[in-house]
């Protein structure tokens, strides 16, 4: 008893986490927070700053995060990664040329320290599309067998479809939960 | 004798009178911690991280004395202490203040610096990519999360569109519906897409022409000069394009970046099956916001970008029929 127990009795009954959803421009970060949010996503704009939603997901309070993409805004992501518990990498699978791209941004974003510890899940994005890669073939080729530093995991989905999108979102949250609400 | 019993009853009773208060205190001392002020959990904290703190100089102090084998073990160590202790500062956020925050993240800065500087002089660091990697390991490392989801899927990737041609007339129809299309490496060519694919993505263009049909989500065009562009669809995204004209159908929002020298016009290609053809995109015919424009470099809401601006009418062209 005492202080441990607390603030164990504190953070439970907040339940909170703070996800961050980052991604190459034209990857689907809002329109996969909007259709996690069930709001239409056919007048989704290119994002120009970020959006924030806060949902409550099987009893914890997500602050969801979504930062532009935009060459010009990716120097601001740094101002994001405070605090961070989870962080979502949004891949457009068929955007095949810019892989390369994507992979360098990832793993430059891996590398910082307010980012350690965070649990990483890379949304292979747009699978509906019949030119779209693999998550196998994504990994492979984003380099994530590479990661050692974070708790990571790659999951196949449409933002447009909804496919995969809860069952991506629950692997992060239990991963999270795991980590931040056993304080002992 | 019966003075001798009474006395050892006495001191029975003193002695259970004697642990009774003592767990009187200790209950009083229990309540009181569970009820304890922000000061007390800020005291108690800031004493749990300074020993620490010094913990880990302590262990950073003793590197240099260490033999060479037994460094990586040693470095390993602190790491993860480190990463311990960042791991408290992040449980006990909720009753931080943020100047105590930003001072904890400070000294763990400077921890996690001087490890580095340590280990760079001490362990000078073979030629491999990824640096500073291993040293960040997670404190449990459970094998079972890094498993990737391994749902086999019957994708066929098929590359659709054109590439490194020059000086045609490059023509596809229905087979593009729902598909995603990639246009590139084009110097004089005229593109003509007929029907709705689901996404375009157009790069390296020189002196070219694009039509399309409704492209149901973005189109995404990069490295184009001296084109003309006739499409619709719900976004446009065009990056480090010049002397572009836009004859444009747009339903959300066109983005620009690095971009200079951009002409916009309202869409106006016809062909037969177009009315169709925004029916099964999706695309509202009614919506155009073609001269709406998001330029990235210019976050300025007085005036408008230099970048872009709207085509003369004297150089509209109304009829691409012979075109």
């Amino acid at each position: 008893m005492g202080f441990l127990t607390v603030l164990k009795k504190m953070k439970q009954k907040e339940k909170e986490m703070r996800i961050l959803m980052l991604g190459l421009d034209n990857a689907g970060k809002t329109t996969i927070l909007k259709r996690f949010n069930g709001e239409p996503i056919d007048t989704i704009s290119p994002t120009l700053g970020f959006n924030i939603k806060t949902l409550e997901h099987r009893g914890f309070t997500l602050n969801l995060w979504d930062v532009g993409g935009q060459k010009s805004l990716r120097s601001y992501w740094r101002n994001y990664f405070e605090c961070t518990d989870g962080l979502i990498w949004v891949v457009d699978s068929a955007d095949k040329r810019r892989l390369e791209d994507c992979k360098a941004e990832l793993h430059t974003l891996l590398q910082e320290e307010r980012l350690a510890g965070a649990t990483l899940l890379v949304f292979a994005n747009k699978q509906d599309l019949p030119g779209a890669c693999t998550p196998e073939e994504l990994r492979e080729i984003l380099g994530l067998d590479q990661i050692k530093t974070h708790h990571w995991q790659i999951a196949r989905c449409s933002a447009v479809t909804g496919e995969n999108l809860l069952k991506g979102m629950d692997w992060l949250i239990d991963d999270i939960a795991a980590r931040i609400f056993t304080l002992d | 004798m019966q003075v001798m019993e009474g006395s050892v009853d006495k001191i029975s009773l003193i002695a259970q009178r004697d642990y009774d208060r003592k767990l009187g205190l200790q209950k009083q001392k229990e309540t009181k911690e569970s009820q304890s002020a922000d000061t007390e959990k800020l005291a108690y904290f800031n004493e749990t991280f300074s020993n620490k703190r010094q913990q880990i100089e302590n262990f950073l102090t003793q590197s240099s004395d260490l033999d060479k084998a037994a460094l990586p073990q040693h470095f390993d160590t602190i790491s993860k202490e480190i990463l311990l202790l960042q791991k408290y500062v992040a449980n006990s956020n909720i009753f931080l203040r943020s100047y105590d925050i930003k001072k904890c993240h400070e000294s763990l800065q400077e921890l996690t610096n001087k490890l580095k500087q340590l280990e760079e002089n001490l362990l000078p660091k073979k030629k491999f990519g990824f640096k500073n990697k291993q040293n960040v390991k997670p404190v449990e490392t459970k094998k079972e999360k890094d498993e990737v989801d391994f749902h086999k899927v019957a994708i066929v990737a098929k590359e659709c569109g054109f590439a490194n041609k020059t000086g045609e007339t490059l023509t596809m129809k229905n087979e593009i519906f729902k598909k995603d299309i990639t246009v590139e490496k084009l110097e004089n060519c005229t593109v003509k897409l007929f029907g709705s694919p689901s996404t375009l993505h157009l790069n390296q263009l020189k002196n070219c022409r694009v039509f399309t049909g409704p492209v149901s989500t973005s189109i995404f065009a990069e490295n184009c000069t001296n084109c003309t562009l006739v499409i619709a669809c719900q976004q446009l995204r065009l990056h480090s394009s010049s002397d572009v004209d836009i004859y444009l159908h747009v339903t959300s929002r066109a983005i620009m970046e690095d971009c200079h020298d951009i002409f916009l016009a309202p869409y106006n290609w016809d062909y037969d099956n177009l009315e169709s053809d925004f029916k099964n995109s999706g695309l509202d015919r009614n919506t155009n916001n073609w001269k709406c424009v998001d330029d990235f470099n210019w976050l300025n809401v007085e005036r408008q970008s230099p970048n872009w601006s709207l085509l003369d009418e004297g150089k509209l062209v109304k009829n691409w029929d012979n075109s």
